[in-house]
C-alpha cells in the first residue's frame, strides 16, 4: 500500500492516534480515553484497524479485577438496600418480623438476612414481644456500602486501588456468575497494551504532508447542511477501492429476460403473440394436426391424461367435421387421408398440452391474411425428467401466412431467424419429417460458441390442417429449441436450473 | 423415432456404396436419417430415421436401397407382386382363413422365399426389420405382428384360426414344456409382454400347417419346431398378422424386397379369405395396392418456389426411387411397391424438393408487411412484473407440474380444484398447480441459507378445474409472491398490495380472509371495484406456522397471489 492510499484509508480515530503519541508509548483503551476521550470501543476499533495496517502492535497483556454494578446494585442504590429499608422503618417503632417484611415487600428469607446481619452487628435486636427494636442508629459498613454502590454506578471498581474494608464488602455482595441476585458483579479483565510501530512514524510523516488532522468531517448529515459547518471543515477522502457490501435487488428472472427478448425481436420481425389454455383436446393437439388417432406417438405414454373429467364437452364445428373428414379420406382437402374410421369419442379426450404447435392450429381459423403468429408456451411431455427434459418447459412456435409464401421463404424465413434470433453465423438445411408439414425441413446453424447445432423444425402445414381449419393459402409453421441458447446464455448446462427453486441460486444468475 | 444398427459391410454391399462415416452423415439427410452412434471397433453404426411414414427405411437392406437409389441412379424394380386382377402362381402355398379369426385378427399376408443359405448379416437383419416394423410401425405388434419359419417342413394349406385359449397346446420357442395357449400368457416372457393384446378376447390366434403342426400364436410367439429359424436355413415362411390389411400387405412388401436384395427368390403365397377385405377374398402376396397420385407441375412449383418443366421434376423423384409420368402440366406418381406414403400432391412436392436438394433452394424473406404485437395479458404481466421488480422482488420461473403432497397436503388445502393426471410417471408430477404458492413456499424451504429479507414473485398461469367449462377446467393468468424476514407482516404486504394496485389503477376493497393457508384475522381478500357489483381478485396475509412447518420455512412469511386476468379487466 503506497503512502497516500494508507492515510486515505485511515479513520479519524486512527488518525489522531497516530498524531497524539509516538513509537515506544505504552498504550492502552484507557490511556486513550484519557488523553482523546475515545470510549472503550472506539479505543479498541482503532487499536484493531491500526494493527491490521502494521502501524500498531500488542505488547503485553495485564489483568485486574472489577466490580461492576448489578441492575439489582442500581435499584438498591435508588431505592435502599433491604438492611437500610429496615432500619428506616424502624424509626417509627418496633416491628414484628412479619410485618416488617409486608411492609418493606420482601420475602421472609431475605428479611430474615436482613435482619441477622444487623443483628449481628449490634443494630438491631428482638424484644419481648418478638418485635424487632432498633438499638443503634449509624452503621458503618452501610455507609461504605453505599458510597461503593454510587462509585460503581460512575466507572467499574478496580479492586487494587480499594480498601481492605471496601473489599470486604464487595466479596460479601458480588458474585462471578449469576450475579442477578447480587448488586455487584465481579469478573477478571484484561487490559491489552500496544505500542506505535517504526512504520507508524512515516504514516505520520504522510499524515502531516496531506494536511490530514482527523477533525474532517465523515458522514455528510442533514445537521451539517443546516449548520453550514460543512463549508469551513474538510470531508475525509474515503477508501473508495474497499470492498462493498451486498446488495440484493428485485431483479426479472435471466430466464425471462431471454424469453422476453425472444418474443420482443419475433414482435419486431411482424409477428403477433398467441396464447391459450394448459389443458388441451386430443383434437386440438393431434386430430387437428394430422396425426393419425392410431400414430404411435399419441399412445397413452407421451402425453398426460386428465383424471377427471375425463372428455370436453364439445369439440368446436364446424372444424371437428372438417377434420374428421381429413382424416377419414381427406375430405375436401385434396388428400385421400388416413384411411380408417375417426373416433370421435376420443378426439374430446382431456390433456394437457404437449406441443406448442396446438396453438398454431388455433390460430389458424381467426388468423388474418398475410399473417404472422408466435407464442412462447408452456407444454408437457411424458419424459423422464433429466437435464435436457424437464416436467413442463417452453416451445417456441408460430406460423407464417400468406399466398406467396413457399418452400424459398420457409428457408428465407429459418435463415432470418438463425441471425436475429440465434446469433448464427451458418446455416444448413436438412429434410425432416412432423406428421402436419410437408415439406418439412429441420434447421440447423453454427454458433459462434457452440457450434453446429439443431435450432429447430418447420414446414408447410399440409393441407389437410389448413384446409380443413378454413385456410386456403400455404402456411409455414415453425418451431424454435431457445432452451439451448437460454442455457448458453446463463451458462447452465442443466435444463431444470432454469425453473430452480432455489433463490440464491436465482439471484446469483446472470447472463454472459 | 426409429433407430436401427446396421454393419458398415452390410450397409455397403446394399448401397454399392463406400461411403466413409463422415461422408455417410452427409448422405443420410436425403433420406430424413443421421448416424446417432459409432463403433468403430465392431463396424456397428446406429442410425435414426425420422420419418414415421418410412419404414421401408429400418432395416440395411432398406437404408441401402434408398442410398444407392438416390446417389447413384438406380431404380429398383421387383417382378414378385401380384396386382390388383393380375395374380401371380402360387404353385400351391396357400394360407386358408377360418372366419372365427374375423372377429379376433382378421388379416394374414405371406410370402415364401429360397436361396443361398441365410448368413448372420441377413438374418440378424430381418430379425431386426421385424421388430421396428411391428414396434414401431405395428403399434408394439398391436396392429402386425410377424413370424419366419422354416418353410420346407410346412404343408400346405396353412390354416390360421381362432381357438379355445385353455384347451390348445404347444411347445413355445425358448421354453422346454408344452403350455397351453393362456399359460403361454403368464409364462414366457413374450407372452407377459404381449399378451395384453389378446388376453380379453374369448378365442386367440393360432397358426398350423394342413397337418396341424403349430407355426406360433400369433402375435405372441412362434412354435419351438417350425418357428426355430437360424442361419444356414435357404427356404423360409414369412407371414404377418393383424388388424389392418394395407398396413401388413406394406410391411410384407418391404421385408420382400429386403430379402429379394439380400439375393432371394420370393414366391409368392395365396391366402384365402372366408369374408371380404380391401383387396377382395383371395389375395396373393406380395400385393401392390398403392394407387398413382396425380400432382400438377404448377402447384409443386408454386409451393417449392420453383420453375421446373416435367423432366426435371421426374429426374428428381427418379433420386427418390419414385418412377413418374409426365404429360399435359400433370405428373403422374407410381408409388414405389414398398412405400405408401402419397397421400396428397404435397407429398410429391416434397420427394421433388428433396429430390433435387435442399441446397438448391435459394432462401428468400416472406415479404409480407404485419403488424407484430404481445398479446394484452402480455403487456398486463410485463407492468406488474416492473412493479413487483421495483418493490424489490427477484423475478422466479416455477413448473407447472408437482405432487400431491406439494400442491395440496403441504398447503393444508382440500384441493378440489386442482387438476389431476391420470397417467403421471412419478407421483412427483401428479398434479397442475392450481396455485403459485406452493411454489413460492417451496423455494422458502431450500433458501433459508440464501440472504434474508427474501422478497420472490411470479408471473405464471395456474389451471383450476371449473365443471361449468367446455374443457371442465380454465387457465389464468396469475401473480403470486412471498416475502420472508424476521420482522415480516401483514403491514408489510398490506402497504404492497397497496402500492401495486395503485399503480395499475385499480380501485379495491379488502374483506378478512378465512383462507386456511393463514393465520385467521390476518389475511384479507382483494375485491375490485365495479359498476355492478365487486369483483375477486386474490387474498394476501401472513402465512400459517402449520403451512410454514410443512415446508421447513424458519422465517415468517407473508404470501399474496392475485388473478390478473380479472385485474387486467
Amino acid at each position: 500500500m503506497d503512502q497516500d492510499t494508507l492515510v486515505k484509508s485511515l479513520h479519524p480515530l486512527e488518525v489522531k492516534v497516530l498524531l497524539t503519541f509516538g513509537t515506544g508509548v505504552p498504550l492502552t483503551a484507557g490511556v486513550l480515553g484519557e488523553k482523546l476521550g475515545y470510549k472503550v470501543g472506539q479505543a479498541n476499533q482503532a487499536f484493531s484497524w491500526l494493527c491490521g495496517k502494521g502501524l500498531a502492535h500488542e505488547t503485553g497483556r495485564t489483568s485486574k479485577t472489577v466490580y461492576e454494578i448489578t441492575e439489582l446494585g442500581k435499584e438498591q442504590l435508588a431505592g435502599g438496600t433491604p438492611e437500610e429499608n429496615l432500619l428506616k422503618a424502624l424509626d417509627k417503632g418496633p416491628v414484628a418480623m412479619a410485618e416488617a417484611a409486608q411492609l418493606l415487600g420482601l420475602e421472609q428469607k431475605d428479611m430474615g438476612s436482613a435482619y441477622g446481619q444487623l443483628a449481628k452487628e449490634g443494630l438491631v435486636a428482638m424484644d419481648d414481644n418478638k418485635r424487632i427494636v432498633k438499638k443503634a442508629a449509624e452503621s458503618p459498613r452501610l455507609k461504605t456500602l453505599r458510597t461503593l454502590l454510587q462509585k460503581a454506578s460512575e466507572a467499574d471498581l478496580d479492586e487494587s486501588v480499594l480498601s481492605e474494608d471496601e473489599k470486604a464488602i464487595l466479596s460479601a455482595n458480588a458474585k462471578k456468575r449469576g450475579a442477578a441476585a447480587s448488586v455487584f458483579k465481579v469478573s477478571e479483565r484484561e487490559t491489552v497494551v500496544y505500542e506505535l510501530t517504526p512504520e507508524a512514524g512515516s504514516a505520520v510523516s504522510a499524515i502531516r504532508a496531506q494536511g490530514v488532522t482527523g477533525d474532517e468531517l465523515g458522514a455528510l448529515t442533514p445537521a451539517l447542511l443546516a449548520s453550514g459547518a460543512w463549508k469551513t471543515g474538510v470531508f475525509r477522502p474515503y477508501n473508495v477501492a474497499a470492498p462493498p457490501s451486498r446488495l440484493v435487488i428485485g431483479r426479472r428472472n435471466p430466464y425471462q429476460e431471454y424469453i422476453l427478448g425472444v418474443k420482443d425481436k419475433l414482435v419486431s420481425l411482424g409477428f403477433e403473440e398467441f396464447d391459450g389454455p394448459l389443458v388441451e383436446t386430443e383434437f386440438w393437439n393431434g386430430d387437428a394436426l394430422f396425426m393419425p388417432q392410431f400414430h404411435s406417438a399419441r399412445d397413452i405414454h407421451d402425453v398426460y391424461y386428465v383424471k377427471n373429467p375425463t372428455h370436453a364437452k364439445e369439440i368446436e364445428q364446424p372444424w371437428l367435421d372438417r377434420i374428421a373428414a381429413a382424416h377419414t379420406n381427406g375430405g375436401d382437402t385434396g388428400s385421400r387421408g388416413w384411411g380408417y374410421n375417426f373416433d370421435r369419442d376420443f378426439t374430446r379426450r382431456l390433456i394437457l398440452r404437449s406441443q406448442g404447435t396446438v396453438l398454431s392450429a388455433k390460430q389458424l381459423p381467426k388468423a388474418k391474411i398475410p399473417g404472422k403468429y408466435f407464442g412462447v408456451v408452456r407444454c408437457f411431455r411424458y419424459d423422464q425428467v433429466d437435464a435436457t427434459h424437464g416436467a413442463d418447459f417452453y416451445q417456441t412456435e408460430g406460423i407464417v401466412l400468406g399466398s406467396d409464401v413457399n418452400l424459398r421463404t420457409l428457408l428465407g424465413l429459418l435463415k432470418m431467424f438463425a441471425i436475429e434470433v440465434a446469433g448464427a453465423t451458418e446455416v444448413k438445411y436438412v429434410p425432416g419429417y412432423f406428421p402436419f408439414t410437408e415439406p418439412s425441413v429441420e434447421v440447423h446453424i453454427k454458433h459462434p460458441v457452440l457450434g453446429w447445432f439443431e435450432m429447430g423444425g418447420s414446414g408447410i402445414f399440409r393441407p389437410e390442417v389448413t384446409k380443413s381449419l378454413g385456410v386456403d393459402v400455404p402456411v409455414l409453421a415453425w418451431g424454435l429449441g431457445i432452451d439451448r441458447m437460454a442455457l448458453m446464455s446463463l451458462g447452465l448446462s442443466d435444463i431444470r436450473e432454469l425453473f430452480t427453486a432455489n433463490i440464491e441460486n436465482v439471484r446469483l444468475r446472470r447472463r454472459s | 423415432m426409429p433407430k436401427i444398427e446396421v454393419k458398415q459391410a452390410g450397409l455397403e454391399r446394399y448401397s454399392t456404396l463406400k461411403p466413409s462415416v463422415d461422408e455417410l452423415a452427409e448422405m443420410l439427410p436425403a433420406v430424413k436419417g443421421e448416424v446417432d452412434e459409432v463403433n468403430r471397433e465392431t463396424g456397428v453404426l446406429k442410425l435414426e430415421f425420422n420419418d414415421t411414414n418410412r419404414p421401408d427405411l429400418w432395416s440395411t437392406a432398406g437404408a441401402g436401397r434408398a442410398l444407392r437409389t438416390y446417389y447413384t441412379g438406380w431404380l429398383p424394380t421387383y417382378e414378385f407382386f401380384s396386382r390388383p386382377g393380375r395374380s401371380l402362381p402360387d404353385e400351391g402355398r396357400r394360407v386358408t382363413v377360418d372366419p372365427s379369426v374375423n372377429e379376433v385378427r382378421p388379416y394374414l399376408a405371406a410370402f415364401a422365399l429360397s436361396g443361398p443359405a441365410m448368413d448372420a448379416v441377413t438374418l440378424d437383419d430381418l430379425i431386426q426389420t421385424q421388430e421396428k416394423l411391428c414396434w414401431n410401425f405395428g403399434r408394439k405388434r398391436k396392429s402386425i405382428a410377424m413370424g419366419v419359419y422354416r418353410s420346407q417342413s410346412i404343408h400346405y394349406p396353412v390354416r390360421y384360426q381362432a381357438v379355445d385359449p385353455d384347451t390348445t397346446r404347444f411347445q413355445p420357442l425358448g421354453l422346454e414344456k408344452t403350455l397351453s395357449l393362456r399359460e403361454i400368457l403368464k409364462e414366457h416372457p413374450k407372452g407377459v409382454e404381449y399378451g395384453p393384446i389378446v388376453a380379453g378376447l374369448p378365442k386367440f390366434p393360432f397358426l398350423t400347417d394342413s397337418r396341424g403342426e403349430v407355426l406360433s400364436f400369433p402375435p405372441i410367439i412362434n412354435s419351438a419346431h417350425l418357428g426355430a429359424v437360424q442361419t444356414g436355413d435357404q427356404e423360409l415362411f414369412v407371414e404377418m398378422t393383424g388388424t389392418d390389411l394395407p398396413s401388413l400387405t406394406l410391411a410384407v412388401s418391404i421385408v420382400a424386397c429386403d430379402l429379394a436384395d439380400a439375393g432371394y427368390t420370393i414366391l409368392p403365397v395365396t391366402v384365402e379369405y372366408p369374408y371380404d377385405t380391401p383387396f377382395g377374398k383371395t389375395v396373393t402376396f406380395p400385393y401392390y395396392f398403392q394407387e398413382e397420385v396425380k400432382a400438377e407441375l404448377g402447384f409443386i412449383n408454386k409451393l417449392l418456389g420453383i420453375n421446373l418443366v416435367g423432366e426435371e421434376a421426374q429426374n428428381a423423384l427418379a433420386k427418390m426411387g419414385v418412377a413418374s409420368r409426365y404429360g399435359n402440366g400433370i405428373l403422374t406418381v407410381i408409388p414405389p411397391v414398398y412405400r405408401n406414403d402419397f397421400l396428397h400432391p404435397v407429398d410429391v412436392a416434397e420427394d421433388v424438393a428433396v429430390g433435387r436438394g435442399l441446397a438448391s433452394f435459394e432462401p428468400e424473406r416472406p415479404s409480407d408487411a404485419t403488424i407484430g404485437r404481445l398479446t394484452d395479458a402480455e403487456l398486463f404481466g410485463r407492468r406488474v412484473r416492473d412493479l413487483m421488480i421495483g418493490m424489490g422482488f427477484q423475478e422466479m420461473i416455477f413448473n407447472y407440474l408437482g405432487s400431491r403432497r406439494d400442491f395440496i397436503e403441504r398447503m393444508n388445502i382440500s384441493g378440489t380444484d386442482v387438476v389431476q393426471i391420470l397417467n403421471p410417471m412419478t407421483e412427483n408430477y401428479e398434479y397442475v398447480r392450481n396455485s403459485i404458492a406452493p411454489n413460492l413456499l417451496e423455494a422458502e424451504g431450500v433458501s433459508g441459507n440464501a440472504l434474508y429479507p427474501h422478497h420472490i414473485f411470479e408471473v405464471g398461469k395456474v389451471v383450476r378445474l371449473e365443471s361449468s367449462h367446455r374443457e371442465g377446467s380454465v387457465t389464468t393468468n396469475s401473480l403470486g409472491w412471498l416475502s420472508a424476514a424476521p420482522d415480516e407482516g401483514f403491514n408489510q404486504i398490506n402497504s404492497r398490495v397497496a402500492a401495486l394496485l395503485y399503480y395499475l389503477g385499480k380501485d379495491y376493497k379488502v374483506k378478512e380472509s378465512s383462507d386456511p393457508r393463514f393465520i385467521p384475522g390476518r389475511a384479507a381478500e382483494v375485491w375490485i371495484d365495479r359498476k355492478a357489483q365487486p369483483e375477486f381478485a386474490g387474498v394476501f396475509g401472513e402465512v400459517h406456522p402449520a403451512v410454514l412447518e410443512n415446508w421447513n420455512a424458519g422465517v415468517p412469511c407473508t404470501l399474496g397471489e392475485l388473478n390478473l386476468d380479472v385485474l387486467a379487466r
